[in-house]
């Protein structure tokens, strides 16, 4: 069955634009992985200094924005200490926009309750980095005060003043975070990661080197039930539950299709094209 | 001085190798230092690839080849962000900034956004029951799209179970394996590489 | 913390990656040893790899170029390196088949580095002034610029083979469908295991895992480059063994021998 690939994209949009206009608020059950990193930054005490790293640019935002969002606001909830600071040139637009967001919705000043370091390039260097000095990485915060100065960051310079890492990341990064603040500075650790990159940190919540796995949006949708909030991730949702339909509905209409015209036929051994499925 | 390169990739590649077992904080720093060098490096490495790209586009636009506009787009877009940076800086307020909000930030999740389309059209061509292994994957496809959302706990609560379970057990075990052997080659290369034993690029066979 | 300044000499911790990759080096020695003995090394077939040969084949019979991408990877990546030495085989077939080849480049360094590979290897193949300056390019190192002009050059110059060779992350899909649009025959490996199944959907063929890695080594069939793919054959054996025992091990009542696999 030959269907003009534009019949599929416009399938796709509506699928994608309908329910943003028309929100259905299908159920969302939190899993276990994101019940775990939940209730790892539930259980801090009020007043525990959490270093949270955010490391995603504009492409990734749908999946990784919300979650920051919902992740700050639970910080902010629990009366917890977020420094946050990102490795990604073209983030610190996205998380300055993210902590305001938060900050506003729980009434947290900047300073007080907490603390944006800005951007540091170096990746590996700089993780490295933030287990001897915090303040040899990032003299500044984002917008030039001196780390001196900031009554919150007195006495915090390194992970061992953080009883908790978390990294939402699009990239290697979270493999840097796992290797050096979780296994060899024995940080407690939560991960926030996107859909396609989540399940390559099973391992990790398996063997306890991370406490908690929040993976895409569905992940961000989870957290924000959890903290009983309604943001972009449960909005999304719908569409993306709408789209899966959409392309499952196309597939086997495709498949019955090819069977009915007889198209289907056993393929010999050493079949056309290997490996691929097709 | 044709063994020059050779030797300097052993030593370094060697060297990298050994700090990675001594903990020294001497050595550590040394580490440092090669990973500063290695960003100083590709700096200029930027200029390098800037020029090449400009040299390029600009034999298109003088030879006014098919799609020459592009090129002078290009070539425009390459000299305001390179001027206007250098003379006002990247920081928040300056015009590359901007441009990089308005502009560049916006096309990218554009671009990033039309793999929705593309995954649906990749789908529909792709899916099909051809055989054993085909319709294998087709089924545990269909599974997994329907129960990773919420319409799946909607329609049978026990889809969420179905699709952790294909994900702890044979999605898992299918990528540790396979990562398995990617780590193997990887070593594997890379040993080649600090060896000698692969000179294709230094442009050698 | 900050930690108390490290004054030891050798991490015990990591005392079985030590022991692993002394393993590995022997097994290096071992097989290139036989190779240069004269011992036939024998790689099973790859269709992926014969396949790029009717795929050049068939773009010259078009008069259509070859697309080769080296993927998103610097050369800090493994993954970029093996794309180097691919290319280099590639290359020498192009210039053997008097065909065209275009390399838009994401790294800048890498780009560097492969127009130098290629055009070797168009020497070595005795075409060295059928080699075009700018074969290969360097595009942007920006993710989806870099995929905006590829599947621009995809959609226009309409090569007849795509050779996906390398590093790929999300742009995969989006560069592969294209590739498909055009009618193009595609030929993939990459080493992000996430990447993989959408090469799988889109592309004619796909490299899985480490056939990247032996790639370079089955197309240019050199007897010290085979024998290293037998000794890393030979690793991911001793590897397989290992984990059954430990896993045997552990079912009964002896975890000691997983605990030996762990490492800092």
């Amino acid at each position: 069955m030959a269907l003009d690939r534009r019949i599929i994209f416009v399938l796709i949009f509506a699928a994608t634009a309908l329910p943003l206009l028309f929100p259905v608020n299908l159920p969302i059950t939190p899993s276990p992985r994101v019940r775990a990193a939940f209730e790892t930054v539930d259980k801090q005490p009020p007043g525990t200094y959490v270093l949270m790293s955010l490391d995603y640019e504009p492409d990734i935002k749908a999946e990784l924005q919300p979650m920051s969002i919902a992740v700050l606001r639970h910080c902010f909830r629990k009366g917890l200490k977020p420094v946050v600071l990102t490795l990604y040139p073209a983030a610190p637009g996205l998380v300055e926009r993210a902590l305001a967001i938060a900050s506003a919705a729980e009434g947290k000043k900047r300073n007080e309750d907490f603390v944006f370091l800005g951007y540091k390039s170096g990746s590996q260097s700089v993780i490295l980095g933030l287990g001897e000095s915090i303040r040899t990485m990032f003299p500044t915060d984002f917008w030039g005060t001196p780390l001196n100065k900031i009554p919150m960051m007195k006495g915090k310079n390194s992970y061992a003043d953080f009883p908790l890492v978390i990294n939402l990341s699009g990239s290697a990064i979270a493999d840097y975070y796992i290797r050096i603040a979780a296994t060899r500075y024995q940080r407690p650790m939560v991960l926030g990661a996107t859909a396609v990159m989540a399940t390559d940190y099973y391992p990790y919540l398996s063997s306890g080197q991370i406490l908690g796995l929040i993976g895409g949006m569905k992940g961000a949708a989870e957290y924000e039930k959890l903290m009983d909030i309604t943001g972009d991730a449960r909005r999304g949702m719908d569409a993306q539950s709408l789209i899966h339909v959409t392309i499952a509905i196309l597939v086997l209409l495709g498949n019955f299709a090819l069977f009915a015209s007889g198209g289907l036929r056993p393929m010999g051994s050493g079949g056309s094209r290997e490996g691929t499925g097709r | 001085m044709r063994n020059g390169p050779l030797l300097v990739t052993f030593a370094v590649g060697a060297s990298l190798v050994a700090i990675f077992f001594i903990p020294h904080h001497k050595v550590q720093e040394a580490q440092s230092v090669l990973l500063d060098w290695a960003n100083v490096v590709y700096a200029f490495a930027l200029i390098l690839g800037s020029l090449s790209l400009w040299a390029s586009h600009q034999r298109k636009v003088f030879a006014r080849a098919e799609g020459w506009i592009y090129s002078l787009v290009t070539l425009l877009a390459l000299a305001f962000v390179t001027v206007a940076g250098t003379v006002q800086g990247v920081e928040e307020g300056t015009l590359v900034n901007k441009y990089y909000n308005m502009v560049n930030s916006p096309l990218a999740s554009t671009m990033f956004a039309l793999l929705a389309f593309f995954i649906a059209s990749a789908a529909f061509r792709a899916f099909r029951a051809r055989n054993a292994e085909a319709t294998l994957l087709l089924g545990t496809a269909i599974v997994m799209m329907i129960g990773r959302v919420s319409v799946g706990e909607y329609l049978w609560h026990g889809f969420p179970p179905v699709t952790e379970w294909l994900l702890d057990v044979p999605n898992l075990a299918a990528k540790r394996a396979i990562a398995l052997g990617i780590g193997l080659g990887a070593i594997s290369t890379a040993l080649k590489i600090i060896l000698g034993i692969d000179r294709s690029y230094l442009g050698r066979s | 913390m900050s930690e108390a300044l490290n004054t030891s000499w050798f991490d015990p911790g990591r005392v079985n990656l030590l022991v692993g990759l002394a393993v590995f080096v022997v097994f290096l020695v071992i097989n290139i040893s036989r190779a240069r003995g004269g011992s036939e090394m024998f790689i099973r077939p790859l269709a992926g790899l014969k396949a790029v040969d009717e795929a050049i084949g068939r773009a010259t019979e078009m008069g259509r170029p070859v697309l080769y991408l080296p993927g998103l990877g610097d050369m800090s990546e493994v993954g970029t390196l093996a794309s180097i030495a691919i290319l280099s085989r590639v290359a020498r077939r192009t210039a053997e088949m008097g065909c065209d080849l275009d390399v838009p480049g994401y790294d800048p360094v890498a780009s560097t580095i492969m127009d130098g590979a290629a055009r070797q290897a168009y020497i070595e193949a005795g075409r060295g002034d059928a080699y075009r300056p700018g074969t290969v390019h360097y595009i942007s190192a920006q993710q989806f610029a870099y995929v905006a002009a590829v599947t621009g050059i995809m959609l226009r110059d309409r090569p007849a083979a795509n050779i996906y060779m390398g590093s790929f992350y999300a742009e995969s899909l989006f560069l592969a469908e294209t590739g498909n649009q055009t009618g193009a025959i595609q030929i993939a490996g990459c080493d992000q295991v996430t990447q993989l199944p959408f090469f799988v959907c889109a592309c004619d063929y796909t490299l899985l895992g480490e056939e990247l890695f032996a790639a370079g080594a089955f197309l240019g069939r050199e007897p010290v480059q085979l024998a290293t793919i037998a000794a890393q054959d030979w690793a991911k054996a001793l590897a397989a063994a290992m984990v059954v025992v430990s896993l045997l091990a552990s079912v009964l009542g002896h975890p000691e021998l997983g605990q030996l696999l762990k490492t800092r």
